[in-house]
């Protein structure tokens, strides 16, 4: 029973960071309907200038703080540069995304190396919280928890309780008569790029607290948090929510129970859900 | 952004077929007659057969999958390396761990791959666009992460070797020479066999589904069928570039089948020209040059091959093969707005109005 907790808690917390990392592309998605192949880039960008800013000033806050926005601007850039002009045409912008990554990849390789560095956390937080039935548990993992939800909450009330979220959900269904009556919808397209790459960059910073960080996660971050939207549903903040933690939870159960399937029952998670619910669990059916 | 000019709408050339249709196949002859040349006019065959031109024609095959079902069925899909992939671990697998000669091996290595790339078909035909772009990326890695792990089929990340080139006696397949030219005819039936399959009714009917799977649904096609059976015809295409890839590299292991792979394809195609067949042989002689030659002078291969990605997907969509119809499309253009200002439908149909292409290639949900 303990060790079933523990799986599943932990199971949780890596739920977390596949959240913060897919709700940014769901994000993306739910808005501009393209896909950003570089999302995984975003990530392990976000961890390694975390990793530097927090290294430098000893403070976590501000490395997370940092990379969110310097993420954010250089995804802003990539939009406006790269993708504006055919945003239209989904198909291009994953590849033009995809070559992106490609560069973004090697660039990473060459600064900062192959070996794995980890963002440094206060010493007060390297302390396990006693939990009933559990014994101790490192209490970083649980406010990282915390911090998930947080966000998730507030992007939920963000989108369906603002005027500014209900600017981007006519976005979404109309995104013609949204600018017809009089928002510059491509603002609005442009904060939201900057919105899902900085929290992109931000789950880096909080990934990269939890495990280390290595070149080529940012091509398996990428597939995760793909799986975790493509199960959850396009465009859905929630859907992300419960993709991430089924994704999340199996992959742990997987790794104490069938490790080396692991990776092929997550990824078989996404299949069945394909198969019984191609739009996702919480994906709207498409109107064409 | 016009309509015409996305990746998925091959019928960018449509202007200029009837020139091009009429004299392609000198083109053809000529192409065909430098790549027989090529071994006696390369001052190191040892260096250029296998590094650019073994390479070039697997990749290329393995890429001319990817061309054909984006082009004939309007999908893109990133699973055809790890259809190549399973291929050559299917080929690996008799002959290394059961120890049985190579004609079984081939044939049971097309199987396997044709087999994967049915199953595939299964899952994600009934997705489109982006989805299916996203899920076979998925299911490659799903094989991926498999073949590193499972020691007992792929012997996990040391892979399977070493995988001998077939000796017939009269033709021994180690000499490189003669292992280009297998390599080399495998190549042309396949594009032949692409060719034949796109011209014939059943290609037609792809190109219908393409185009418009509902009218297609409605005049009583059953269109995921059609899509099922183009998906597993471009999985044998890419099976068979597999066993080229296997016998080429004399082991299979999970690199094969890795995330890099399949961009390496990627990048083939659409430099090469995701809208043509022929294409996919210029982009692969592009990147196997750049992978050969560019450590020369930069370490960072990587980043100069994604340039030039980015280059040729923001200036030449239709990809090298495609820069001929693309200027003169570009002169007609010209042509066209200076006799008649203003009446251009190509003009029309822009961002903030996305009709037609846009909305049925681009924006399936």
């Amino acid at each position: 029973m303990d060790q079933f907790l523990l799986i599943a808690l932990n199971g949780l917390t890596l739920a977390a960071v596949y959240f913060l990392v897919a709700s940014g592309l769901t994000l993306i998605f739910g808005l501009m309907r393209v896909i950003t192949m570089a999302h995984g880039t975003s990530y392990l960008l976000g961890g390694y200038i975390g990793y530097v800013i927090a290294r430098e000033t000893g403070n976590w806050l501000l490395g997370a703080l940092g990379a969110a926005i310097a993420v954010g601007v250089l995804g802003l850039i990539i939009h406006q540069v790269l993708i504006r002009r055919f945003q239209d045409d989904d198909m291009r912008v994953a590849l033009v995304t995809l070559g992106v990554s490609l560069i973004g990849t090697d660039l990473m390789l060459a600064v900062f190396g192959g070996t794995a560095t980890q963002v440094a956390i206060p010493a007060a937080f390297q302390v396990g919280l006693p939990l009933p039935g559990l014994g101790s548990y490192p209490l970083i993992r649980l406010l990282i928890l915390l911090v998930a939800v947080l966000v998730g909450v507030g992007l939920t009330l963000f989108i369906n309780k603002t005027r500014y979220g209900s600017i981007v959900r006519a976005g979404v269904d109309d995104s013609q008569m949204t600018s017809a009556t009089g928002v510059n919808v491509r603002v609005v397209f442009a904060s939201i790029f900057f919105l899902g790459s900085a929290l992109a960059g931000f789950a880096g910073v909080v990934g990269g607290t939890l495990f280390p960080l290595l070149p080529g996660q940012d091509g398996s971050y990428l597939l995760f948090s793909l799986v975790v939207v493509i199960v959850g549903g396009m465009g859905s903040v929630p859907g992300a929510a419960i993709g991430a933690a089924l994704v999340g939870i199996v992959s742990q159960f997987a790794l104490v129970y069938a490790p080396t399937y692991s990776l092929v029952l997550t990824f078989a998670l996404m299949v069945v859900v394909l198969a019984i619910r191609p739009q996702g669990i919480l994906g709207r059916r498409s109107a064409t | 952004m016009t309509a015409p000019e996305t990746l998925v709408t091959p019928t960018a050339t449509g202007r200029s077929r009837s020139l091009w249709a009429r004299y392609s196949w000198i083109g053809w002859v000529v192409v065909l007659g430098l790549a027989l040349l090529f071994p006696y006019v390369v001052d190191r065959p040892r260096f250029w057969l296998p590094n650019i031109g073994v390479r070039s024609l697997w990749l290329g095959i393995i890429a001319m999958s990817l061309v054909f079902l984006n082009r004939y069925v309007g999908l893109l899909s990133l699973a055809q390396v790890t259809i190549a992939g399973i291929s050559a671990y299917g080929v690996g697998y008799v002959m290394v761990t059961l120890d049985q000669p190579f004609f079984i091996a081939i044939p049971v290595g097309i199987t396997a791959g044709t087999v994967a790339g049915f199953l595939v078909a299964l899952i994600a035909a009934r997705t489109k666009a982006i989805y299916f772009l996203m899920i076979t990326l998925a299911l490659g890695q799903v094989f991926y992460s498999y073949a590193s792990q499972a020691i007992e089929v792929t012997n996990a990340r040391r892979g399977l070797a070493p995988i001998k080139k077939p000796d017939l006696e009269i033709i021994n397949l180690n000499d490189i020479t003669t292992f280009y030219f297998a390599a080399l005819l495998a190549a042309v039936i396949c594009f032949l066999l692409c060719r034949y399959v796109a011209a014939s009714t059943f290609g037609m009917a792809l190109q219908g589904i393409r185009d418009s799977p509902e009218r297609m649904a409605a005049l009583g096609y059953k269109v995921n069928r059609y899509r099922i059976a183009a998906i597993t015809f471009s999985a044998f295409i890419a099976s068979i570039g597999g066993v080229v890839l296997v016998f080429d590299r004399a082991q299979i292991d999970p690199d094969v089948v890795s995330l890099g792979s399949t961009l390496d394809v990627l990048v083939v195609a659409v430099i090469g020209g995701i809208g043509s067949l022929g294409g996919v042989f210029i982009g692969a002689i592009i990147l196997t040059l750049l992978d050969n030659f560019a450590q020369d002078f930069t370490d960072r291969y990587m980043t100069l091959t994604g340039i030039v990605f980015i280059l040729v997907l923001l200036f030449a969509p239709a990809g090298i093969a495609g820069i001929g119809a693309q200027v003169k499309r570009a002169f007609d253009r010209r042509r066209k707005n200076a006799s008649d200002p203003g009446d251009d439908p190509q003009q029309e149909p822009t961002a903030t109005q996305p009709t037609g292409e846009a909305i049925t290639k681009g924006k399936q949900q």
